[in-house]
């Protein structure tokens, strides 16, 4: 008898239930269509049936798919151009300005595509240095978010319709062509065509970052509307208030390579530049300063003034009414800056980015003082950039609002987003009749306008440029428009519609050779005919002049049927400059003698204007500039946006950055410990009401806040930008009609809100490795005190006793080097922390963009990072003399100083010559060349990841996803988009999910540079290769070369006193090695205690490391 | 192979290549092929440049023709008559200038060939292939398969006709001799029933059929690109869209590889010839041996030309060729190492395109092979300078040792990322 056993009582009791789910062998229908499906695939529990069907499947569907060898087809050019030869990389001279920053470049264009922007090493201003936002602007130029064609109240139309719509009403009333600062004088030229055709139109200059204060104090002191230029290189002090020089400031590219030639100490060279820097927010050049002091805005001009008077002491001049700055400290140090600059006289140089026409006046007379015009600063040789005029900007809004405005044409500004909120531009705006917009994309003022005229992109265009007195740099395309007939309507470049519009048949081109045939060819004497000289200087992309006279901006002469006439050059030159055969092509410049009076400035009333902003009661608001957007000209390039800010490093975001003690005075989230949780603020400016996250930045002045500007961008097109951060523009203030990035009716609300940030560095100090990897030096004991106090040998105890190098200590054999031995060192003292280099690799070597969730969870895959690191009050020897204990001191070691010190230190795959990495991978996907390289091999690697866990630097990225096919990236990740995708290197991988990639220092560059050498049968010449980080560097901290060639500068820099291996104690050899840092402080950073107590240290360390 | 220089001119259209062999043989005739056929003809036809019969009546005599020939462009700039006439009446366009290239008296071989031309062909093709050569021409009516398919349903109808009948036949034979009707089987029920009688030649006809099945998936596999080695495409063969032979041209008619391939020294790609190229021979040879104008055609086609009128006039159109030597994407390969560098022929890893009519994968492309070619080849280190110290290291390294090769293996050839980045 069979005996029956039940399941459970449901079974024994029959339960209608049982009986119906009996016969079901799964008690729930199989999510197998919504797995499969479903977007949230990875987050669904799968159960064992599922994964092996789904695999079953998956196995089936290859082994089909595998069955058919995809077919290549290649197609060649029908008729191909007799410069392109497929595979060979073609570099043209361009110029890169996009109203905001200036920078001569080189284009790398391979098969016709711009892929990579390098720095012009002819170019006098820019020197062959690029920033972050000129790396990026390739990218830029594939851009989704760009408009194909000419838009009508926001539908498509052709250029014929506008341009016939548009010649109609341009007659009918006043007309205002509102731009950002236009430097290209053929340009100017251009817009000066338009209004001799209509004579009731004005141009307005606007730049959303102004500098009229500046214009106005130069007027003021020197009768000059412009803007001085400065050469740091010359100065040995340096005093900034509240100035980005070295990020955002005027001219970065070009003050960063002035600055960094002050910073190069060697033991034949000791001279350095010392930096003063007072300021709110810790900007990049407040992070490089030698001495920094937290001041608020309110007390910005009384820093000035007081500095102002404590010059006008030592020198002998009239003191003006000053007030005393909070900050004990500073007050101490304005002292003391003052003294320096009166020893220093016409050797320094005091700059303030604040946009106070007061403060500026005062700063001029500071410098005027010191005698630092024509040698630091200079108002002749003048700079061309931010000549926008607030006052002209604000008369503008008041006659839109008055109805006197029929047309109005933006273009290369955007000032529905940019322009402060008590302006209230957009109501004035949508006021005028007519609105043209020449925006490359839909952005918030392109979205208001009736027609949009959509404008090339840079790298699409003719132009020029004189970004100097006396320097002229060409613009030439380096692709054919990508939006054009017949596939689309296609873009037009401005200068030709408006010469169009002006009634003018020739195109710009010929309209700008003209121009230069007329105007600037005249200016050298190098060049006979104007063929040549144009040939050499489209060649070269920069021109440099003996200034005799600026080139005119008046339209040029034309013949009856309105072209420019080329001809009649030979006469123009003789007019000019005499004996053409007579004349260099390079003359000193001479200062042109100032024969006009100059106008008395009146320095009290400066002073009274200067020390007027009130404070605020709870905080004031400084608006700032990133290094990354800068004024938020690129905000829809994805680079940047994941570009971590050099200060923070926070990526995806922008935030109120409050000091650490106000965060707690206010019971926010402090994000100490690795938190990344940031609280959420109500921030009242003038009576406006935002939500915005607090980030606890380190060295923001107490009583302050900053938000920075280029976030909040509501154009829904944009995809990257749209909806990432708030818009702090609104927030800028109007004072003496100029537009100032400060405010101090602030107001900051706790709410019970929170926000997360995708950091990519959350451990802000060192916690006492100084000695194994962030070596610093002040100047004072780099002069005196024995190198191995600063900079000691890797001693290990051996067994026996006694100290051996640890070369001598090895458990490998060492490996020859017998052809090249490659080497990278960085000079730690030059690298400012700007993070070209991040961007140039990541265009360089095809670095994916994987979004702020990605980089939230530290899957970021940066190949090159640049660590910085606060100093802390807490540390060794404190420790030792306070006696505090193990555990506290490490506690507080983690808490950054309220003011600290920052370090920048560029961190890429170290090269180890015994690499931890190596040993580790069961499958050889890396492993070590005879050049000295730790080589990645992506098709071998299976993704165990060992090799990053095994990793001393953290250097190693791994592909989690798929970036270039799932969906989840698709927004962002240009290598999904049709148009992006076009911005990869061709000759590296672009690297698929599973992988582990890293640094492979450039490993295409090194092999072609080779191949260049081998077949011209010569050795390598030192300089000729040169890695994307370090082509990309505007102060030259970073040297790649050949360690075996005796000559090479690589070994002069290895030689160096300062050059040190990271974490050497552990024996992995890198190749990759760093000259430590100096700092011009008075401070000792190492006392003779602690100096002592190093050897104990050494000892920890060897243990930590030998049992991890 | 000897040594080879290519000279690049930018001509009023398009571009012209010539090139040059540093030849020592006084062979005028294949002199004459290799520099001056591309753009003269022996005849009144005119290429790119005149025709050159009756060029010695015409010409000044003396040296003219000589210096003509070795630097055309010095005696146009001494003012000369006539060739600044020649110059102008070609539209300018630049003759390649032989100073250097070719010696006196390789030019004196060449002008004594021309004196002595060979009869002239009857077309105006430069070379014709051998009658053997010729491909088969295309067949025209109707595929066999369909023939075949069709006489299988014819003859199933008449056995389905024949089955009827005889059934109908054998029941009004059972009913006249008085048996039963037959019970009506399905069609499958008498084929099973007929099967089970004939189990030997069924057996056989399923090994048949089970063999054919075999074949037609095997050749299906071909179709699909699984070929002979289909892990390595070795064999790839595949149609391209021009019947282009690499037989007729670099074979039979002796242009050098270059000559279309002229990126192979200066790129990592060989480079596909632009239509350009294409077109500075075949302005002038519009038929050829083997398709007569068919495929020249499809060149014009892509070029926009008219060879009616000689102009381009229409829109161009790319050549869609198909690859057929792959690389997967993480590997870097470059040409112009292995040709200038390392001095290797095409032949070594192409095989000998100088015999195929179509361009067939001959090696399989593996690492394997790539690493097999590594170990064995040796490095022409001795006279580049670039190689200098790496030479004397390798030889203080192995001093004293006999039968060492520096192979590529020994210079880091081997490394991943020295064809992986």
């Amino acid at each position: 008898m069979s005996k029956k056993y039940w399941k459970g009582l449901p079974e024994l009791t029959e339960s209608p239930e049982f009986l119906q789910s009996k016969n079901n062998e799964f008690a729930e229908p199989l999510p197998m269509e919504e797995f499969l499906s479903g977007e949230d695939a990875n987050s669904k529990g799968t159960s064992r049936r599922d994964f092996l069907k789904v695999m079953g499947f998956s196995t089936a569907a290859v082994a089909l798919a595998a069955c058919e060898t995809p077919v290549n087809k290649a197609i060649p050019y029908v008729v191909k151009p007799e410069e392109v030869t497929p595979g060979v990389a073609n570099f043209y001279a361009s110029t890169f300005y996009d109203g905001h920053d200036y920078a001569s470049v080189l284009v790398k264009t391979r098969e016709g595509r711009p892929i990579k922007i390098e720095g012009n090493d002819l170019s006098k201003v820019s020197q062959g240095g690029t920033s972050a936002r000129v790396q990026s602007s390739v990218l830029s130029l594939y851009d989704g978010a760009r408009l194909t064609g000419p838009l009508a109240k926001g539908n498509a139309t052709t250029w014929k319709n506008i341009d016939d719509t548009l010649s109609k009403s341009l007659g009918t009333g006043n007309n205002v062509i509102l731009s950002s600062t236009i430097i290209s004088p053929s340009t100017k030229a251009v817009i000066s065509e338009f209004i001799a055709k209509y004579p009731n139109t004005k141009h307005v200059t606007y730049d959303a970052v102004s500098y009229s204060a500046l214009i106005q104090a130069n007027k003021n002191v020197f009768g000059k509307s412009v803007i001085s230029s400065y050469d740091f290189s010359k100065a040995n002090t340096i005093v900034g208030v509240a100035c980005d020089f070295l990020g955002t400031w005027i001219s970065p590219i070009e003050f960063a390579k002035q600055y960094s030639k002050t910073r190069k100490v060697t033991r034949e060279n000791l001279n350095m530049s010392k930096h003063y820097q007072f300021e709110a927010t810790l900007s990049l050049t407040g992070a490089n300063a030698d001495e920094r002091y937290m001041v608020k805005p309110s007390e910005f001009g009384k820093v000035i003034a007081s500095l102002y008077n404590e010059v006008a002491a030592a020198t002998g001049n009239s003191k003006v009414t000053d007030a005393k700055v909070s900050n004990p400290d500073a007050t101490k140090a304005i002292s003391k800056a003052a003294k320096e600059l009166v020893e220093n006289k016409g050797k320094s140089i005091v700059v303030c980015g604040f946009n106070d026409e007061g403060c500026q006046t005062l700063v001029n007379g500071i410098n005027k003082m010191l005698e630092n015009y024509g040698k630091t600063v200079d108002v002749e040789l003048h700079s061309n950039l931010k000549q926008g005029n607030d006052k002209d900007f604000i008369e503008l809004v008041a006659d839109l609002n008055a109805g006197k405005v029929n047309t109005l044409m933006t273009y290369n500004c955007n000032p529905v987003y940019t322009a402060p909120a008590s302006l209230k531009f957009e109501a004035a705006y949508k006021k005028a009749l007519v609105k043209v917009s020449f925006a490359q994309s839909l952005d918030e003022t392109a979205k208001l306008a009736d027609y949009v005229c959509p404008d090339h992109n840079f790298l699409e265009s003719w132009g020029d440029a004189s970004p100097k007195r006396g320097h002229y740099s060409l613009q030439q395309p380096t692709i054919n428009p990508i939006f054009a007939a017949p596939r689309y309507e296609g873009t037009r470049q401005f200068q030709d519609t408006i010469l169009k519009w002006s009634g003018i048949k020739s195109d710009y081109l010929t309209y700008l050779q003209g121009y230069w045939n007329n105007n600037i060819f005249p200016l050298q004497g190098k060049f006979l005919d104007f063929a040549s000289f144009w040939a050499n200087t489209l060649h070269d992309g920069v021109l440099k002049v003996s200034v005799i006279k600026d080139a005119p901006v008046a339209p040029i002469a034309k013949d009856s049927a309105g072209n420019p006439i080329l001809a009649g050059v030979a006469s123009a030159i003789n007019e000019i400059v005499g004996d053409t055969t007579q004349i260099q092509s390079e003359k000193t410049i001479t200062p042109i003698a100032v024969t006009e009076v100059l106008p008395t400035p009146d320095y009290n009333k400066a002073a009274s204007t200067a020390t007027s902003m009130k404070s605020g009661s709870q905080f004031e608001l400084v608006v700032y500039e990133k290094v990354g957007l800068g004024n938020g000209n690129q905000s829809n390039n994805p680079w940047l946006m994941e570009l971590p800010d050099p200060i923070s490093k926070v990526t995806w975001d922008n935030y109120i950055t409050m000091s650490p003690i106000d965060v707690k005075a206010l019971s926010l989230n402090e994000m100490l410990r690795q938190d990344i949780i940031g609280s959420i603020v109500d921030l009242t400016v003038n009576g406006t009401t935002i939500k915005a996250p607090v980030y606890p930045q380190p060295g923001q002045a107490p009583g302050t806040i900053g938000l920075a500007i280029g976030y909040g961008r509501s154009a829904e097109t944009m995809k990257v930008a749209f909806g990432v951060g708030v818009n702090a523009y609104p927030f800028a203030t109007l004072t003496n009609d100029n537009i100032v990035f400060a405010s101090s009716s602030v107001t900051v609300a706790k709410t019970n809100e929170e926000h997360s940030f995708a950091s990519t560095q959350i451990q802000h100090t060192i916690m006492g490795r100084e000695e194994y990897l962030l070596r610093e030096v002040s100047l004072n004991e780099y002069k005196s005190k024995d190198q191995e106090i600063w900079n000691p040998t890797a001693l290990l105890p051996v067994h026996g006793g006694g100290k051996k190098h640890v070369d001598e200590i090895d458990l490998w054999d060492a490996h020859p080097r017998m052809n090249h031995k490659w080497g990278l060192t960085i000079d730690m003292t030059s690298c400012i922390g700007c993070a070209a280099c991040v961007v140039a690799c990541t265009a360089e070597n095809n670095v994916h963009v994987v979004g702020k969730e990605e980089v939230a969870k530290t899957r970021d895959m940066h190949w090159l990072r640049i660590d910085r690191y606060y100093t802390s009050d807490m540390n060794k020897a404190k420790a030792h003399e306070e006696g505090v204990g193990v555990k506290q001191m490490y506690i507080e070691m983690e808490n950054p100083s309220a003011n600290p010190k920052v370090t920048f230190q560029p961190m890429m795959c170290q090269h180890c010559n015994h690499a931890p990495c190596e040993t580790v991978c069961p499958v050889l996907a890396t492993s070590h060349s005879t050049e000295g390289l730790n080589m990645m091999t992506y098709n071998r690697c299976i993704g165990t990841r060992y090799c990053a866990n095994n990793c001393p630097f953290k250097v190693r990225r791994f592909n989690w996803f798929n970036y270039i096919e799932n969906p989840d990236f698709a927004d962002f990740n240009p290598a999904q988009q049709d148009l992006g995708r076009m911005v990869l290197n061709p000759d590296v991988v672009v690297r698929s999910r599973g992988v582990m990639e890293k640094c492979s220092m450039c490993q295409q560059r090194l092999q072609a540079g080779k191949l260049v050498a081998k077949k011209a049968g010569t050795p390598i010449v030192d300089g000729s290769i040169k890695t994307a980080c370090q082509s990309a560097c505007p102060t030259n901290a970073i040297m790649f070369g050949d360690l075996n060639d005796e000559n090479a500068e690589i070994t002069k820099w290895r030689q160096d006193d300062k050059n040190y291996l990271l974490l050497e104690e552990v024996g992995v050899k890198p190749t990759v090695s760093y000259l430590l840092k100096v700092r011009n402080q008075d401070e000792p950073i190492h006392n003779e205690e602690h100096a002592a107590a190093k050897p104990a240290h050494a000892d920890d360390s060897h243990k930590e490391e030998k049992h991890s | 192979m000897s040594h080879f220089s290519l000279k690049s001119l930018f001509g009023a259209v398009f571009l012209f290549f010539a090139f040059s062999f540093g030849l020592k043989a006084q062979d005028g005739a294949k002199l004459f092929k290799q520099n001056c056929a591309v753009c003269h003809a022996l005849t009144d036809q005119k290429l790119t440049g005149p025709g050159l019969a009756g060029v010695f009546d015409r010409a000044p005599k003396g040296d003219w023709l000589k210096n003509w020939i070795l630097n055309n462009e010095k005696l146009i700039k001494s003012g000369d008559a006539y060739a600044n006439k020649i110059y102008n009446d070609y539209g300018k366009a630049a003759m390649t200038v032989f100073e250097g290239q070719l010696s006196g008296e390789d030019v004196d071989a060449i002008l004594a060939y021309m004196k002595n031309p060979p009869p002239p062909p009857t077309s105006v093709t430069v070379t014709t292939g051998g009658p053997g050569d010729a491909q088969p021409v295309e067949k025209s009516g109707i595929d066999p398969l369909y023939l075949l398919l069709g006489a299988i349903v014819i003859i199933a109808i008449i056995l389905g006709a024949l089955r009827s009948v005889r059934q109908s036949l054998q029941n009004s034979y059972n009913r006249k001799v008085g048996k039963s009707e037959e019970p009506e089987l399905t069609f499958w029920q008498e084929v099973k029933q007929w099967m089970g009688g004939h189990r030997r030649l069924v057996g056989v006809f399923v090994i048949i059929f089970l063999f054919m099945g075999m074949k037609s998936c095997w050749d299906a596999c071909y179709d699909l690109g699984v070929y002979y080695d289909w892990e390595t495409q070795k064999g790839y063969k595949p149609e391209q869209p021009i019947k282009f032979s690499h037989k007729l041209h670099a074979g039979d008619n002796e242009i050098a590889c270059q000559y279309c391939h002229n990126s192979v020294e200066k790129s990592r790609h060989a480079g596909i010839p632009s239509v350009n190229v294409c077109m500075n021979c075949h302005k002038g040879i519009q038929t050829g041996p083997q398709y007569g104008e068919t495929e020249i055609a499809k060149i014009y086609d892509a070029a926009g030309f008219n060879p009616k009128t000689g102009e381009y006039e229409k829109p161009e159109n790319p050549i869609e060729w198909v690859k057929v030597h792959n690389l997967p994407d993480h590997v870097y390969f470059n040409h112009s190492q292995h040709v200038v560098v390392g001095k290797q022929e095409c032949a070594t890893c192409h095989g000998d395109l100088k015999k195929m009519t179509v361009a067939e994968q001959k090696n399989p492309l593996t690492m394997k092979w790539c690493i097999e070619c590594h170990r064995t080849t040796e490095v022409a280190m001795e006279g580049n300078p670039y190689y200098d110290r790496l030479h004397k290291a390798l030889k203080e390294k192995y001093k004293g040792q006999y039968d060492v090769k520096f192979t590529v293996e020994k210079i880091g050839g081997l490394e991943c990322a020295k064809c992986h980045y």
